[in-house]
């Protein structure tokens, strides 16, 4: 089967690069930064304690054991213990996970969205206002700072909308009485969107810029003159031969974007208090919670490599030109 | 924030190829509206920067008026949190952010350059090598990875420069590569090969004055990025805390609390800033490379149609 | 009796980034009869390809057009697009240069030959699938490849899939853009076989537009010749090759070594066309012309009848009186 070669060399090229960001990681929180005890904030802290809690965290064993016993433990999903809380790694950010999937899936879903109307107008009414209007918004949007557009929407659109701008969740629900599952929902919802649409407003710049210039390039192939010849009408053209043509580079687009997506989330989440991972990132960095911070980075890491496959196995099934 | 975006952005206006030639810079930088804005932005703040020593004889943190205050005639951009001019404070975080911005994409020119021109000069096993390398750090999402580096290396002005710089030299080496690659099989490259030159000396007199304008063309790029990548950072308190710049200032007004006093006069500013060099680089940055490494685009389809002209009779002979 | 296609007075202006107008194509009279192989020759840049995508109306926004296009005595392009679109593909149908980019390659070549039929409401389904499938027989292709998409396709055979897909409505005029460029030379030879036959076959007008007058003097039975966006020259091959009556066909006829050998490019001609963004004075060839004289630089030469059939715009001519010729 033509596929087998090419979809086993990119699994083959995502696990290499899972075990890279593993080792990356490690390296970077065990072997430079020094010893994550000595960083503990905790006055009474004996020189005894401080070396029962090397011998218990393994630090006092050379790199190399180390690493070893970090990778065994990742096979078992261990992710060691938060040096706050005391509890799993795993278990601390799987709420945090929770929130956060939501969120971003629901910003990208409005960018996407936006961004590809705007993308394949321009690139239809090139040299209009439409189009002019289009590249300079995305382009403003996208120069601009996630979290400081996310205050910009706290302090103007916020009020104006009446939409919460912290936490999510009401902290008067459920006070008085049971609250449904709908209200929950409607709740949650109302505390996402604005995050959302910040993270939106970010990136739909991006898609609709990167959308045009496909959609461009596109309308400028010579089987798009032959498909008007052929006596298609324009719109018939642009659907049939233009669009999905136009529309493949998203697929990489989006996948390519995840570290922007994940980066800006992390800042937008800061300003809105949302509770998700990267607020939980920020919180660590804060108490030098390093199990923590390790393990949500090595997440963050490993959804973007997860996502990069499922964008190159699409890409692969949707092109008829990509071999092995 | 990815170089493709910048890319597509700023190509519209370049409807005819250009050639390469150093003549044809000038004739976009000039011709078109948009690298001229773009240019002039950036050199507004890097005069800005230049002159700050004039506008800050004294500490721009030095508190002279109430916390908050309104803006007003003596101070346009009003006081912020510390009670500290917010004209002076964005003087002095110009020039951080630019030193950041440029010795960051500095940093990462040199990287990806060196990358670049390894990759393509050599070619064989060292760009297979270089290449296999390129491909894992683009998958490793940047921001995260920078405030992780951040959080653990600390805060000085220093590390935070290599950190940026160390993780976006990816698609300057992808570019120079490819540039290299081509100038490669140019035949006076040969010609000297066939005459002895050794490596290095082909490399430094013939190589890379050929690529040296699209290097730098990215470069502006790159400052772009670094600048916007400093905000995240300083953003989450992870910045050198003895520096004023953009980023900070926008995090002082959120730990200041400003929006519960309303004070947006110290949250748009220093992000308006930010927004105008970014695009400003970006206008101007990408608009060379453009002229660098230009693409025809011819559209055949569009709403509007070609336009039929009255006959006037036997059509004046020319 | 009046020619299957008849150009009268066409101007074609593209309007240029920063202002001005480029004057590609600057007054060309062309006549092709019904089932008439006629070649359109010239450099690259001298307006041949634009005046065939104005036949079928298939220009860029920035394009204003002037003149009449005749299909069977009817203007085409009296409305603009509007006039013009009803015709394309069912009436007349082209091959583009480079045909190898004509078809999409996230689509099959089937489905793309498919389209134009399903489109002019000739077939559909299993009808049209099998008129596919008739289609690429006759050019040579074994049907089963229908399903295949383009880039499986070798560079010979993509170009008679575009020939397949544009015979696929039964149009009565097809033109050519330089089919057998970038080709290799037996393919070339092969192409052209192929065209000639289907011409034949189907009682088909052939537009031959190419810089190859190997290929010209093959396939066609009358060529014009055009230069700086205008005809220069126009008549039977016969005529041209051996009694031209301009020096820029002269010289491009006599710069071609031997007309057998096939697959010989053009010797350049010194010099460069001029620019088309500006107005002409006299005649446009004058510059680079070896017979130039006293009327060239400053009058411009109008096409008049120096033969049977034959036109030229030469002051060389200009002794001739065409009433004691035609």
């Amino acid at each position: 089967m033509r596929g087998f070669d090419y979809v086993g060399k990119r699994i083959l090229f995502a696990l290499l690069t899972v075990f890279v960001a593993i080792t990356l990681n490690f390296v970077l929180f065990r072997t430079l930064s020094g010893d994550a005890v000595s960083a503990l904030r905790c006055r009474q802290c004996t020189q005894a304690f401080k070396d029962y809690q090397r011998e218990q965290l393994g630090l006092d064993k050379s790199k190399w054991e180390q690493y070893k016993l970090y990778l065994g433990d990742l096979a078992h999903g261990d992710m060691g213990k938060s040096l706050r809380s005391e509890g799993a790694v795993t278990h601390e950010l799987w709420a945090p996970i929770k929130n956060t999937v939501p969120m971003v899936a629901l910003g990208t879903l409005f960018s996407i969205v936006f961004g590809v109307l705007a993308g394949v107008v321009s690139a239809w009414r090139r040299g209009t206002w439409a189009d002019k209007t289009t590249l300079w918004t995305g382009l403003s949007f996208y120069s601009m700072p996630p979290q400081w557009l996310g205050l910009i929407v706290v302090l103007f659109v916020a009020s104006a909308l009446g939409l919460p701008t912290a936490g999510i969740k009401d902290p008067t629900l459920g006070i008085l009485g049971d609250a449904s599952t709908w209200d929950v929902f409607v709740d949650r919802m109302r505390h996402m969107v604005l995050p959302s649409l910040t993270l939106g407003l970010v990136l739909y710049g991006e898609y609709a810029i990167i959308v045009r210039s496909s959609m461009l390039e596109t309308l400028g192939e010579d089987y798009v003159l032959t498909a008007r010849a052929k006596g298609l009408s324009n719109w018939a053209t642009v659907w049939k031969h233009g669009l999905r043509n136009a529309l493949l580079p998203i697929i990489t687009l989006v996948a390519l974007s995840l570290g922007f997506i994940i980066g800006g989330s992390i800042t937008i989440e800061y300003v809105f208090s949302y509770p998700g991972i990267g607020l939980a990132i920020v919180e660590a960095i804060d108490q030098r919670d390093y199990p923590i911070l390790q393990g949500a980075f090595l997440l963050l890491t490993f959804s973007v490599i997860l996502a990069n496959l499922v964008a190159d196995l699409l890409y692969f099934k949707l092109d008829p030109r990509v071999s092995t | 924030m990815s170089t493709a975006v910048q890319g597509a952005a700023a190509a519209e206006g370049v409807d005819v190829a250009k050639s390469g030639r150093p003549g044809s810079i000038r004739r976009v930088v000039f011709g078109e509206p948009q690298a001229l804005i773009g240019l002039a932005i950036v050199a507004a703040f890097i005069l800005v920067a230049l002159l700050s020593p004039l506008f800050l004889s004294q500490d721009p943190k030095t508190k002279v008026g109430p916390i908050f205050e309104h803006p007003s005639v003596s101070h346009p951009l009003g006081l912020d949190g510390g009670g500290a001019d917010m004209v002076r404070l964005l003087i002095a975080g110009t020039r951080v952010s630019l030193l950041v911005g440029f010795a960051a994409a500095f940093v990462s020119a040199l990287i990806g350059g060196t990358v670049g021109l390894a990759s393509g000069y050599f070619g064989g096993k060292t760009d297979i090598v270089l290449m296999r390398i390129t491909d894992y750090v683009i998958v490793i999402p940047d921001i995260p990875l920078m405030i992780v580096a951040a959080a653990l290396f600390g805060r000085s002005l220093t590390n935070i420069i290599l950190i940026i710089g160390v993780i976006y030299w990816t698609s300057t080496a992808r570019l120079i590569r490819a540039q290299v690659k081509s100038v490669r099989e140019r035949v006076y490259v040969k010609r000297a090969r066939a005459l002895g030159a050794g490596n290095t000396r082909l490399i430094f007199k013939h190589v890379l004055p050929q690529v040296m304008p699209l290097l730098i063309a990215n470069t502006v790029l790159l400052v772009a990025l670094a600048i916007f990548a400093e905000t995240f950072i300083s953003f989450l308190g992870l910045g050198d805390p003895s520096v004023i710049s953009w980023g900070r200032l926008i995090e002082n007004s959120f730990t200041d609390d400003a929006i519960l006093n309303n004070a947006w006069w110290t949250i748009v500013p220093p992000g308006v800033c930010v927004t105008l060099l970014v695009l400003g680089s970006t206008m101007f940055g990408q608009s060379l490379e453009d002229a660098l490494n230009p693409r025809l685009r011819v559209g055949h389809l569009s709403v509007r149609r070609f336009r039929m002209r009255p006959l006037k009779g036997k059509l004046e002979s020319e | 009796m009046s020619a299957l296609l008849e150009v009268e007075g066409l101007n074609v202006w593209f309007d240029l980034a920063g202002g001005g107008e480029l004057h590609a194509v600057r007054g060309v009279d062309v006549q092709v009869d019904a089932g008439e192989r006629f070649g359109l020759v010239g450099e690259s840049g001298c307006g041949k390809t634009t005046a065939m995508l104005t036949i079928m109306g298939l220009l860029p926004p920035n394009a204003s057009v002037a003149g009449e296009v005749r299909l069977a005595g009817e203007n085409i392009l009296a409305r603009g697009e509007e006039s013009v679109s009803p015709h394309r593909w069912n009436d007349v149908a082209m091959v583009f240069q480079g045909a190898m980019n004509a078809f999409n390659p996230v689509k099959t070549v089937g489905s793309q030959i498919e389209e134009p039929l399903r489109l002019h409401g000739i077939a559909e389904g299993r009808a049209a699938r099998r008129q596919v499938a008739e289609l690429l027989e006759r050019v040579g292709i074994p049907s089963d490849r229908a399903a295949r998409y383009p880039h499986e396709f070798s560079g010979g055979m993509r170009q008679r899939a575009a020939i397949a897909m544009a015979i696929a409505c039964g149009p009565k005029i097809l033109l050519a853009d330089e089919p057998t460029t970038a080709l290799d030379v037996m393919v070339q030879a092969q192409i052209l076989e192929l065209l000639l036959s289907l011409a034949e076959d189907f009682e088909l007008a052939l537009v031959l537009v190419t810089h190859d007058l190997p290929v010209v003097a093959q396939v066609c039975d009358r060529a014009a010749v055009m230069y700086a966006g205008e005809v220069a020259e126009a008549g039977s091959i016969d005529a041209l090759f051996h009694t031209p009556r301009h020096p820029y066909t002269r010289m491009l006829f006599a710069a071609t070594p031997d007309l057998h050998a096939g697959g010989e490019r053009v010797v350049s001609i010194p010099g460069a066309p001029p620019r088309l963004d500006r107005p002409l004075v006299g005649c446009p060839f004058h510059p680079r012309c070896d017979s130039r004289f006293e009327p060239c630089p400053t009058v411009t030469p109008l096409l008049k009848v120096v033969g049977e059939g034959h036109v030229a715009a030469c002051h060389l001519n200009d002794h001739v009186r065409e009433g004691a010729l035609v």
